[in-house]
């Protein structure tokens, strides 16, 4: 094999591995706009149902419920992970291995294992206190679990990439501790705030398994909203919501890379 | 220090050296007594440091990497704490108070300007969190960029600067402030020779027309000697010699400070009988020679004369190498089985060349003898 065919294998194999990776979804958004009822043929282009969606009060009750979940999850996440990120950041010097394994376990811990002991816990806690019957809270509170870990591990790493010395310029300044966390470091972190914040959004929007463990008769999200219709087959309907939602953590996702990589102004 | 800005930037027809009242010059006064600082179990970065600046002095603390200077300008930003030991600044314990309430201000060497902020805002950080007013911030940080010199800079981002130019905004940042002390760290090791010493000679204007107290760490001889109004030699957390850079130079107290300074041509006296000392070159006459282990010779110090030539202090020799550096030429010698070191300023005359045998001349005035 030539050098060059070798080139063009590689190239080719990259466009397969890209094919294979966003065929079906360019399927789904596709049969979206299928004027046709079946999936069988895309006989022409329609917005019929999207306008269905539009007139269909549980689907739009499910909206509202991923939309609360994820933006009040993230909102909450946001203000944990960030003080556990800089609680890390300060004591970096220290020997903290276990302790900062503590942290990164639920992201590699499975869905399944995290949502069965979640709803395991939450049921135990309402029998003994009436408190935190299922619903959107217990769903909050699952999912704030799971994001934290995110958000802590960008603002750490923000820290992590500054000058150490900017702390002490602070402080040299004239900074009480108040005014070095208001003028210094919540401004120097924003980019990677922001990030974390559409990170945060994007897992909740995405999550099915945990929030279907932990979720109550109220407060079925899209993603359980979807498993419940799905059993009645694939309707052109679902593959709007579907389209829906691709579109929504495509934005969110790039919107927290951009940040991700912006330095502050 | 206000005055002095306004004095000197604003209003022309003032004399540029400022007479300091006398408050501001007590208030800029260091006292530290007997600092230790200890990092671990057994780093000792400070063992018992005694030191007094006077105010309006430009000091220098001096010495290798980890013979405790940055660690001594540290405690004085109270950026570290000392283990033991008090240190004032204007006759004031300071020792426990927090840095964010010291009137100290540090020129770091990384600069640290902040990211988040434009070069105006990194300016204005002090002021604004000493809490003065807008009004008052934007006309202080106006005088001092026209001070600095800063011109158009000041309306860029941080990270569009060189480096020649954020150590200028760090400078100015910390001097618009107007501390009592302002602390120094190697702040231009970072850049390249040219601009460097294009750079000591502006900071030591800037703190001239100020007179005020600056603590400057370098590891740079050349740089303390052009710089300070003082020196403190520093190694293993001691101060091994305090005083101008003539003294410092020229009569160093023991080897270390010697070699520090740059010196290579020292020699142990074998015996001594009066003003006249052995030593492995032979007999020198000593004008006064005090009763140090080790004769210093330097290398500016000493005449080449050709050919053999008699006389007292005068040491035949023979030229090993010789660098001819244009306004001077820096020779190495062998002489009595061992090597010296000299350098012979370019004045039109006969500069021998290798191999060429020589008299090594010095005057009894220059030799100076030092502890090990």
């Amino acid at each position: 094999m030539t050098k060059r065919t070798f080139r063009r294998a590689l190239a080719g194999f990259w466009w397969l591995t890209l094919l294979f990776l966003y065929l079906p979804l360019a399927v789904v958004a596709l049969f979206s706009f299928n004027a046709a009822n079946s999936a069988a043929s895309f006989t022409g282009f329609s917005l019929r149902w999207y306008e269905r969606l539009l007139g269909n009060e549980e689907i739009l009750s499910a909206l509202a419920n991923s939309l609360v979940l994820a933006i009040v999850s993230s909102l909450i996440a946001l203000g944990v992970g960030c003080l556990i990120g800089y609680g890390m950041y300060r004591h970096r010097h220290r020997k903290l291995g276990w302790l900062i394994v503590l942290i990164y376990l639920p992201i590699v811990l499975p869905d399944i294992v995290f949502g069965i002991s979640e709803m395991a816990f939450f049921v135990k806690l309402h029998e003994l206190t009436g408190l935190l019957q299922p619903g959107l809270g217990t769903m909050i509170i699952a999912h704030v679990t799971f994001q934290i870990p995110f958000v802590a591990l960008i603002v750490y790493s923000r820290f992590v990439g500054l000058d150490p010395t900017l702390f002490e310029a602070a402080k040299d300044l004239y900074a009480s501790p108040a005014k070095r966390a208001r003028h210094f470091m919540l401004p120097t972190i924003k980019p990677a705030l922001i990030s974390a914040f559409f990170l945060s959004f994007t897992l909740s929007v995405d999550d099915f398994v945990i929030s279907f463990f932990t979720a109550g008769p109220e407060s079925a999200t899209l993603p359980i909203y979807i498993w419940g219709a799905i059993k009645k087959g694939v309707s052109p309907e679902i593959n709007a919501i579907a389209t829906l939602m691709l579109g929504a953590v495509a934005v969110a996702a790039i919107l927290s890379l951009v940040f991700s990589r912006r330095r502050p102004a | 220090m206000s005055d002095a800005i306004t004095t000197d930037t604003a209003d022309k027809t003032a004399p540029t050296s400022v007479p300091q009242d006398t408050a501001r010059r007590d208030a800029s006064s260091i006292a530290l007594q007997g600092l230790h600082k200890r990092f671990g179990r057994d780093t000792v970065a400070l063992a018992g440091v005694d030191l007094d600046i006077r105010p309006g002095e430009f000091f220098t603390l001096l010495g290798p990497s980890g013979c405790g200077k940055t660690t001594l300008l540290r405690i004085l930003a109270g950026l570290e704490e000392a283990d033991k030991g008090q240190l004032a600044i204007g006759g004031r314990d300071i020792t426990e108070v927090p840095p964010h309430q010291r009137s100290v201000n540090t020129v770091f060497q990384s600069y640290a300007l902040f990211p988040h902020l434009s070069v105006r805002d990194n300016l204005a950080f002090g002021l604004k969190m000493r809490g003065l007013p807008v009004g008052e911030r934007n006309a202080r940080v106006a005088k001092i960029a026209a001070f600095i010199q800063l011109g158009d800079l000041i309306d860029r981002r941080v990270d569009q600067l060189s480096g020649g130019q954020r150590q200028r905004i760090a400078l100015a940042r910390a001097l618009v402030c107007e501390p009592d002390v302002l602390l120094l760290d190697e702040p231009l090791s970072a850049l390249d020779a040219g601009l460097r010493s294009q750079l000591q000679v502006e900071l030591l204007r800037v703190q001239k027309r100020l007179g005020m107290t600056f603590v400057f760490v370098t590891h740079d001889q050349q740089e303390a000697m052009v710089m300070s109004d003082r020196i403190a030699v520093l190694n293993g957390g001691l101060i091994q010699q305090v005083g101008p850079p003539r003294e410092v130079y020229e009569h160093p107290v023991n080897a270390f400070v010697a070699r520090f300074m740059g010196h290579d041509n020292l020699f142990p006296v074998i015996a001594r009988n009066g003003e006249t000392l052995t030593t492995p070159l032979g007999e020198l006459h000593v004008a006064n020679p005090g009763d140090g282990a080790l004769l210093l010779i330097r290398p500016e110090t000493l005449d080449l004369l050709p050919g053999d030539v008699e006389g007292v202090n005068h040491l035949p020799a023979r030229v090993i190498e010789r660098l001819y550096r244009g306004s001077h030429a820096e020779y190495r010698l062998a002489i009595a089985g061992t090597t010296l070191q000299a350098t012979l300023n370019n004045r039109g005359r006969h500069l021998p060349e290798v191999d060429e045998r020589v008299t090594v001349a010095v005057a009894a005035d220059d030799l100076v003898t030092l502890a090990e």
